[in-house]
């Protein structure tokens, strides 16, 4: 397959681009399924795929550590893990979760999903995309390692100043929190980066911003709130960095260092995250919902501007974190108040929902089992949330499994009940096999008792006084019984998960005997929809022309007079077919993208153990990053297909980009601006 | 499909090729939409150092030297100065090669790497200036904070000073034709947006007591 | 898409020939404006040269601050406008890095006011 020849960087006919450097080493190589296929694929449905299957083997290690708080909590005093060890587990479940499984998932379908949904051939810059991908997995493993090296991170996932410095936490865990989400924190800028100029350059003719799906306009707002809010992090984190790694003095009290600097840089970016977790569910829910109700969704405009609501005001909320931290009255009423308002385009939104099913013709298959959930618990987790808006109510229910109950409610119940509902309604176009009912109902039922049983008694702990991130609690406080509804409840949870994974090899074998659903099982609404199950490589063969929303729908159907519904082609006659030649110009694989990204934790490793690694890992990364500014645009052995009906072409990166000599001590810093070399 | 001419879309009419409109939706090119859109990020991230520096500007008594005690305006204003000019070559290098002129482009090019590099130097010397008077990375909150935000700054410079080394030696060997001229430009917009990060530092840091 | 493309690879480019007062004239707006940009800087050197200057001393020290903020602003925007081309591109540009902007302004500012940076007395 051979890139692109056209473009703003390609040649003008009959133009020779001089002879290429040939320190470009490697030829591009090939694509395909071996192996080495997906080590260098630059396809965004391979890596989406990835990371969703990453995502879900760090959300089984995010869930034993699950498991083994509950079981720690299960009677007063347990002994199965002492206060440091507890310490250690319940950090690293909240910052697995939330960083290398929620976070993830929801890139996960946006890579997938999203360039189908608008009609594209692929992102814009897909060898950033893979980039983007490997920085992701080896941070993540990074921050793993932290288990075998020392012990994992031990001040919350939020890692509070001055316990996050090296007098109270001596041990290397937080470096590996800090340098492993440094690490991811890249994979998510340039993810942005990528999937912004994705949705607002590469949409199919006649695909206006208000015709887009709802997942898409989600994951717009989702990537621009990302953009702006890493960076926020990122300086945090490299504050921290250098007061662990070179005694700064940012957080070092002695010195005048101010422990609510930390604070308010966590949590301005740390509330824009949530929402950032939680609003590609919406968007999943969003588009599933008509398609189970047979009604388009009710309100589009109001859910696009609700989204986009959610995403301005969700700046403005931030120190109702703090409420309790001494931030002072004044403070305290400002943003109780804006905390208050941004209920209403979430309420917004649920109405919305509502409204769609009202009057619909329901068919209860599994997704929308999940979707229906997430709009009720995420309700039940909303009006919790709204309840901690209330300042001098949240004195008492802060630091309290109340709040572990509300944001338990809205991130599983919401985000990965959504995602769960995304899996089983996804599932037949990218691996082209249904997954199957019978057990999906049941896993729905399962992980919604399972889920119940465990955080709603929190909400009751949490108001009787049970304070969070404490290993421990004496018994005569009347916690017992709850604790061990709890304990039963993640265990039921767990046995969930274990039943959604048997359904995906049960559901895989059983396929050989059964019928492929084709590229329309559900009877769908949006373009993804109307391309084979699984995808082909190339998407789109031709790029549909798009003249309303739910375009696919509307071949399928018109409508009568009295707005009866009539169908006028069948999903197979509109649906684009497999068979026949394509001659479609793909991006080239590439291996930089990976050994650019693989320096990165060697460099991490350097700064904890010694500077010679840090050496080896820049050279790493710099060669990976000179190797990939002189990859040859196109694969000299792969057949040149004439131009067919491509409208939009990924721009593949050209040849411009700089050799970066990142051997110096500095490499913390540089870190931090590896992304401006790789996007160039 | 968004597609317009060069004179609807208003564009600077003294430069038609340069900024002819791509097949994309929004008629900008990728690159340069991406390359703004990093540069919007970059706000945030230098608006945490600069709000950082600002909490931290007083070092607390007996610990060390506060900026005033050291610092020489003379001289950054000259390197700030350097570094304002930087821009102006930038701008007449990417004039350059939207006309084809590629000698000149690289003639302004390597100016604006040799200004820069200049007020890299200048820095570096200021750094080992204020060193010498007692102002280390650790000695205080103020030292910590004032030498990473300059350092980000300083860093983020000189992997500009690598970006325009190899735009030079790319065109040298003839790999920058005319019709690339979009890779120069956004090259500039990095570079533009490190000056005017500097002209925030330079205000906010050296000039407001 | 440019005209040196029907001459092929010309050694001189034609346009150079036909737009090269254009082209000349352009580069000698963008020397104005540097020229400006310097005046500008030269302005907020003198608040530090000559800080009794009634210009800028007003307010009890209120007055230099404002005064710097508003030529850091006019040096600021005048960069990013002409030298970096937004007048002339796409309103989403602008759009794009103006979000990006306002949003740090807004979102740092506010934390600056939590750590009471206004106050005259010592923030705690």
């Amino acid at each position: 397959m051979t890139t692109l020849e056209t473009g703003p960087l390609a040649l003008e006919a009959g133009e020779e681009e001089a002879p290429s450097n040939s320190l470009g080493v490697l030829g591009r190589p090939k694509g395909g399924y071996s192996w080495r296929a997906w080590f260098t694929t630059v396809d965004h449905k391979k890596i989406g795929i990835m990371y969703g299957g990453t995502a879900i083997f760090f959300f089984i290690i995010g869930g034993l550590e699950a498991l083994l708080i509950r079981a720690q909590l299960w009677a007063p005093r347990g002994t199965l893990l002492t206060a440091d060890q507890y310490n250690q587990v319940f950090t690293m479940h909240g910052t697995t979760m939330i960083f290398l499984v929620v976070m993830p998932i929801g890139a996960a379908f946006a890579n997938y999903l999203m360039p189908l949904q608008i009609g594209a051939r692929d992102v814009a810059f897909p060898r950033i995309n893979a980039f983007s991908y490997w920085c992701f997995l080896f941070g993540g493993l990074f921050l793993n390692t932290s288990w075998f090296l020392g012990g994992g991170a031990d001040g919350g996932w939020f890692n509070y100043a001055p316990n996050n410095g090296v007098v109270f936490s001596p041990s290397n865990g937080i470096d590996f929190w800090n340098i492993g989400l440094l690490i991811a924190g890249i994979a998510s800028l340039t993810g942005a980066v990528n999937l912004i100029v994705t949705v607002l350059n590469l949409r199919a003719p006649g695909m206006t911003l208000m015709k887009m799906p709802i997942f898409t306009w989600m994951t717009l707002v989702t990537q621009f709130l990302l953009l702006f809010a890493i960076p926020v992090l990122t300086s945090a984190q490299f504050l921290l960095l250098f007061d662990r790694q070179f005694d700064g003095n940012f957080f070092n009290v002695a010195k005048g260092g101010e422990p609510l600097l930390w604070e308010h840089l966590f949590w301005i970016f740390g509330h824009p995250e949530v929402y950032l977790m939680i609003l590609p569910a919406f968007g999943l829910v969003s588009d599933m919902l008509p398609v189970f109700c047979r009604k388009p969704i009710f309100g589009y405009p109001f859910i696009v501007f609700s989204g986009i609501a959610i995403g301005f005001m969700g700046w403005g909320v931030w120190a109702h974190h703090m409420f309790v931290s001494g931030i002072g009255p004044i403070s305290v009423t400002v943003f109780a108040l804006t905390t208050m308002f941004i209920a209403v385009p979430t309420g917004v939104k649920i109405l919305n929902w509502t409204a769609t099913m009202v009057g619909g013709r329901i068919r209860l298959a599994t997704p929308m089992l999940f979707c229906i959930g997430l709009v009720t618990m995420f309700t039940i987790g909303g009006l919790s949330g709204v309840t901690h808006a209330v300042a001098p109510a949240d004195t008492q229910q802060t630091d309290t499994y109340y709040i572990v109950a509300h944001f338990h409610y809205v991130l599983f119940g919401g985000a990965f009940f959504g995602f769960m509902g995304g899996f089983y309604f996804y599932w037949p176009k990218v691996f082209g096999y249904l997954l199957n009912e019978t057990l999906g109902k049941t896993n729905f039922w399962l992980m919604f008792v399972g889920f119940n049983l465990t955080f709603g008694p929190m909400h009751v702990l949490g108001l009787n006084g049970m304070s969070r991130r404490t290993y421990t609690y004496d018994p005569g406080y009347g916690f017992e019984l709850w604790n061990k509804i709890a304990t039963i409840g993640a265990f039921l949870l767990a046995a969930s998960i274990a039943l959604f994974i048997f359904n995906i090899f049960y559901s895989k074998v059983k396929a050989k005997h059964l019928p492929a659903p084709g590229p329309d099982p559900w009877d769908a609404r949006t373009i993804e929809w109307m391309i084979p199950s699984p995808v082909p490589e190339y998407n789109f063969d031709p790029v549909p022309t798009i003249t309303t929303l739910d375009e696919f729908w509307y071949r399928k159907y018109g409508e009568t007079e009295d707005g009866r519904l009539v169908q006028i082609a069948t999903a197979e006659e509109v649906a684009q077919s497999a068979e026949g030649e394509h001659d479609v110009h793909l991006p080239s694989p590439s291996y930089w993208p990976i050994v650019t990204a693989f320096g990165l934790p060697i460099i991490g490793y350097g700064l904890l153990y010694t500077w010679w690694l840090s050496l080896v890992g820049g050279i790493i990364t710099a060669a990976g990053i000179y190797g990939w500014a002189f990859e040859p645009p196109d694969d000299p052995e792969g057949a040149h297909g004439h131009e067919d009906h491509d409208d939009h072409h990924p721009d593949d990166d050209g040849d411009h980009t700089d050799a970066t000599d990142d051997a110096t001590p500095e490499l913390a810093e540089a870190e931090g601006d590896k992304e401006v070399e790789t996007v160039g | 499909m968004v597609s317009t001419t060069v004179s609807e879309v208003g564009l600077d009419a003294a430069a038609p090729h340069a900024h002819a409109t791509h097949d994309t939706n929004t008629g900008i090119s990728n690159t340069k939409l991406a390359m703004w859109l990093f540069l919007g990020s970059e706000c945030l991230l230098f608006g945490g150092l600069i709000t950082t520096y600002l909490i931290y500007k007083e070092p607390l008594a007996g610990q060390g030297p506060a900026l005033a005690d050291i610092v020489d305006i003379p001289f950054t204003s000259t390197s700030s100065f350097v570094l304002l000019m930087s821009s102006l070559t930038m701008v007449l290098a990417v004039s350059a090669i939207e006309r084809g002129d590629h000698h000149r482009m690289r003639t302004w090019t390597a100016a604006t790497a040799i200004l820069g590099a200049t007020f890299v130097a200048g820095q570096v010397y200021e750094f080992t200036a204020f060193y010498r008077e007692g102002l280390g990375f650790t000695t205080s909150r103020f030292s910590s904070a004032f030498y990473t935000l300059t350092g980000f700054h300083g860093v983020h410079v000189t992997v500009g000073l690598i970006m325009l080394m190899s735009l030079f030696v790319l065109s040298l060997r003839g790999r920058l034709p005319e019709h690339k001229a979009e890779t120069v430009e956004v090259v500039g917009l990095y570079w533009h947006f490190v000056d005017v990060v500097w002209i925030l530092i330079f205000a906010v840091v050296y000039l407001i007591p | 898409m440019t005209d040196s493309t029907l001459l092929g690879d010309s050694p001189v480019p034609t346009d150079v020939l036909d737009g090269a007062e254009e082209d000349y004239s352009r580069d000698l707006k963008y020397v104005y404006i540097a020229i400006f940009l310097a005046v500008v800087t030269a302005v907020e050197v003198m608040t530090y040269v000559a800080p009794d200057f009634p210009g800028w001393k007003w307010g009890d020290g209120v007055g230099l601050v404002v005064v710097l903020m508003v030529l850091m602003a006019v040096k600021f925007w005048t960069v990013a406008w002409y030298f970096m081309h937004l007048k002339f591109d796409s309103r989403v540009l602008t759009a794009v890095f103006y979000a990006g902007l306002v949003l740090a302004v807004c979102v740092y500012l506010a934390m600056m006011t939590a750590f009471r940076l206004w106050w005259p007395e010592s923030h705690s």
